[in-house]
């Protein structure tokens, strides 16, 4: 086998969650690709847990849909998560004996599942280490033994983790995963389907969650202050400025509210540093004032927003795409932010890099706009080259240009040099009040549409950057995809799967969101009759902003749901092939009017 | 430090703070006097105009940092106080100002003071406290007194007014002074000594509104009613004391230093600093920060 989806389930207690750390690290280890996430009831402790773990011997594009395997420590929790952990009659289905369920009577509905096994997991544990809490480590044997996946790696991770316990717990949960193992050997699958070895070489993997990897490459272009409130699922990018930045010479601030913390990015900013906020659609909410400040300040700024269910509190624990309309128009003036969302851990590096240069070179805020499942999915990512990346900086004022300084002088290209506090001869206001050149307040609507013309025009470019988006497929496809964010995972399998039957098929995957590069769609969409803009919201937004600012064929029709809905990859492909076929259909035209 | 760290040379003179921007304020409003205050403070200090940022919110005071020749940011309504912090943070050798009215720092801004006094960045707070809101045109505003009669209250406040001077020292502020320009001497030399001193400071000053202000809030009533600290014998380092009289907001006019922590406690702007020298060395270089993920 080359891929292998597995999902567990227990209560907050069972360690489901660090079984499947456990296992995508020894995955990591070994050279797989492999991807990991969580899901909780909204207990704070206790309550429901669990975790896919999706594993590949070349690469790992989403979650997975359908599990290869279902883990379930007790059958009340693993059924919480309904469509997160969809079982089919092909899933090998594993749970504790100690539930007392015969496996003919497992309860999940509308499938009836080939393998079986009614494990005497917890009795296993206890046999091992004298309490049932090394439930997971079980759980670990009996997946090494039947699938072949992490033997060593599973060891030597026990070994760490345990280590500092002493030797005695150990080696007992050494023998809880031997005992699982065992069990395993001892009850082999009909259809036996143990993992091919990996394709990656050992110990050249990276495992990371979304959330970090913005944070260190967020240091990496050159942030030096982070200024925030905890908020989930964003919070682990404030916890990882607040350990590493000062390692770098900057600082980090946990703020009073949401407000405070971009007030005081937006402090570090003006006083010449980069600077980023990170949080949720709620503390978006807070925030729109003070971005609209750093937009007529013309202030370099980064903002995180990792999406979760929406309005209000909504579901603050799963994916959505639906604070897109909020990021891009959520201002009160004409104001143009640029918006960027990260497909995956792995480009969430590239993205963030690309946020501050952006915000750098056009004095502009620039919001990351990342999802639940991208920020807090642990993914393996193959090393990246850091000497690839261009870092820029801001334009500051010449000796020349000091001499007599405007802040907001109107150039040719719309961006002004800018200066900050220590420069000598580059005092001014920065002001959310609309200014002159010379940042004097006017009420002067000559000025103001001078300035508003300014704040557009400096950002024009950006449309025609055709590196922010990834187009793949035949040119001249007639069907198309389009997707983004932790989306555009599902839809990267979907379209490698298409190709491979036959469909003609391509697709687009967007870093860039808003300012919408109409020339990018127009000549994607040229040789398109039919498709779906793929996104995880009710309203479809990204389709509604492509169909005001730039053409979308007809035939291209939005492909949206509510958040903490997972798209599965077959019901794509379906829509694909049926839209194939209605493309072969002749031609029924509708009478015109004339 | 903002304080010790003036140079000797080049002396500055108060008119080398002012800029050439006309204020917009009424003829004879008390904000006049707080600008002439703070160019002599200013000049006292001996910090070059580009070294000091100069932070305000939303009000007829918060257009004070344009009237400087500092490097100023007039921002939104009740947010000084956070951006003022990232300022010192992201650039601890600057000398931070801030200034707002009372709505913008007891009001819409109220929740962020407390915040701000515990941290203790070192940044001075010039609070000119009118008593009502002038910008919009005469509403109540907290530090309005009981039974006022604006526009928003035809009847009479019912509010009991914030007490700006309690408010700050319950939270624990290490300098706490009052001022007026009824006394432009004095109100000069606590804000100088509020700039010097090493931490969080707080000058409130009430500062009249001539169009809206009620006659007993006028400078000549000020310089009638008002009392120094210092002639009432005072021991400003008596937190308890300060308190006490603290306490007549609103019925004495006091001026003068309430209350100045004798031993002021590390800044947070130095708190970081220090953590950002025991850490230096513990960094990988930045174009290897990914190397810690990576799954030996």
């Amino acid at each position: 086998m080359d891929d292998l989806v597995i999902g567990m389930a227990g209560s907050g207690g069972d360690g489901i969650v660090s079984a499947g750390e456990s296992l995508i690290a020894a995955a990591a280890y070994e050279g797989y690709s492999a991807m990991m996430t969580k899901s909780f009831g909204s207990q704070v402790r206790g309550g429901e847990s669990s975790c896919r773990v999706r594993l590949s011997t070349t690469h790992v594009f989403n979650p997975g849909g359908i599990l290869d395997v279902a883990v379930a420590l007790n059958w009340e929790d693993f059924l919480k998560f309904g469509a997160e952990l969809p079982v089919s009659g092909a899933t090998v289905v594993i749970y504790d004996s100690k539930t007392g369920v015969e496996p003919a009577a497992i309860p999940l509905a509308g499938v009836a599942p080939k393998e079986v096994f009614a494990v005497p997991i917890g009795d296993l544990a206890k046999q091992a280490t004298g309490t049932d809490k090394a439930k997971n480590t079980v759980v670990l044997g009996l997946i090494a033994g039947w699938f072949g996946i992490g033997r060593q790696g599973i060891l030597r991770g026990l070994e760490k983790r345990f280590a500092k316990k002493g030797l005695a717990l150990v080696q007992a949960n050494e023998k809880a995963f031997i005992l699982g193992e065992q069990f395993a050997k001892e009850h082999p699958l009909a259809s036996p389907r143990a993992m091919d070895r990996p394709m990656g070489v050992p110990g050249k993997k990276m495992l990371v969650d979304g959330n970090d990897m913005c944070a260190a490459a967020a240091i990496f272009g050159g942030c030096q202050f982070f200024g925030g409130y905890p908020i989930t699922p964003s919070t682990e990018v404030m916890q990882f400025f607040t350990r590493e930045v000062w390692k770098y010479g900057g600082s980090a601030l946990q703020a009073e509210d949401e407000i405070a913390g971009i007030g005081a990015a937006l402090g570090a900013s003006f006083a010449g540093k980069k600077a980023m906020t990170a949080t949720s659609g709620p503390g978006m909410a807070l925030k729109t004032e003070m971005m609209g400040l750093a937009s007529i300040a013309e202030l370099p700024l980064v903002i995180l927003d990792v999406q979760r269910g929406g309005p209000s509190t909504g579901l603050p624990t799963k994916p959505e795409q639906s604070d897109l309309f909020m990021a891009a128009f959520s201002a009160h003036g004409d104001v143009l932010r640029p918006i960027l969302a990260p497909t995956s851990v792995a480009d969430t590096f590239d993205v963030t890099v690309e946020a501050f240069n952006i915000a750098e070179r056009y004095q502009t805020p620039v919001i990351i706009l990342s999802d639940q499942e991208v920020a807090q999915r642990k993914e393996t990512v193959d090393l990246i080259d850091t000497s690839r990346f261009t870092i820029e900086e801001r334009r500051r004022p010449t000796d020349a240009e000091l001499t007599d300084y405007a802040r907001f002088r109107l150039t040719e290209d719309g961006v002004s040099p800018i200066s900050h506090p220590g420069m000598k001869g580059g005092n001014y206001q920065g002001a959310g009040i609309e200014h002159n050149e010379h940042a004097n307040p006017t009420a002067s609507g000559k000025v103001h549409a001078a300035m508003n013309e300014k704040r557009f025009r400096k950002l024009a470019p950006l449309r025609l950057r055709r590196d922010l988006f990834h187009i793949e497929g035949n040119k001249n496809a007639k069907l198309a995809l389009v997707a983004w964010g932790s989306v555009a995972g599902i839809c990267r399998e979907v379209f490698t799967r298409a190709k491979g039957e036959g469909l003609d098929v391509k697709l687009l995957v967007p870093w860039l969101l808003y300012p919408v590069a109409d020339e990018v769609y127009r000549d994607f969409f040229a040789s398109v009759r039919a498709g779906f803009v793929v996104e995880l919201s009710h309203q479809g937004q990204l389709y509604r902003i492509l169909r005001m600012f730039t053409d979308v064929p007809a035939g291209v029709v939005s492909l949206a749901r509510s958040g903490a809905n997972p798209f599965q990859p077959d019901e794509i492909l379906a829509q694909l092939r049926n839209a194939a076929v209605s493309l072969q259909q002749p031609d029924v035209s509708v009478p015109s009017e004339e | 430090m903002k304080s010790s760290a003036a140079p000797a040379l080049p002396v500055f003179q108060a008119k080398d703070f002012k800029s050439d921007l006309k204020p917009i304020w009424c003829p004879g409003c008390g904000d006049f006097g707080v600008l002439q205050a703070i160019y002599r403070a200013l000049a006292a200090v001996g910090r070059p105009p580009h070294e000091i940022a100069f932070v305000s919110g939303i009000g007829c005071s918060s257009r004070i940092p344009g009237y400087t020749t500092a490097y100023g940011f007039n921002s939104v309504h009740g947010r000084a106080l956070p951006i003022a912090q990232g300022i010192k943070l992201a650039n601890p050798d600057l000398l931070v100002l801030v200034a707002g009215g009372d709505g913008d720092g007891f009001s819409i801004g109220g929740g962020h003071v407390p915040h701000t006094i515990r941290r203790n960045p070192d940044i001075t707070y010039i609070v000119m406290d009118n008593q009502i809101y002038g910008l919009t045109k005469g509403q109540l505003s907290p530090t309005s007194p009981r039974g006022l009669k604006t526009v928003t209250s035809e009847y009479g406040s019912v509010e009991a007014p914030v007490n700006p001077l309690l408010y700050v020292l319950a939270y624990g502020a290490n300098f706490v002074a009052q001022g007026t320009p009824a006394d432009m001497a004095g109100l000069s030399e606590v804000i100088e000594e509020a700039i010097r001193y090493p931490g969080f400071s707080f000058v409130n000053v009430q500062s009249p509104c001539v169009t809206f202000g009620g006659e007993e809030a006028q400078v000549k009533a000020h310089r009638a009613h008002m009392k120094t600290l210092k002639s009432l014998g005072h021991d400003s380092t008596d937190r308890l004391a300060a308190m006490g009289l603290a306490q007549l907001y609103g019925q004495e006019l006091h001026t003068g230093v309430f209350y100045r922590n004798p031993e002021p406690p590390p800044t947070l702007d130095a708190l970081f600093r220090e953590r950002q020298e025991t850490l230096a060395g513990k960094a990988l270089p930045r174009e290897r920060i990914l190397d810690a993920f990576i799954q030996k």
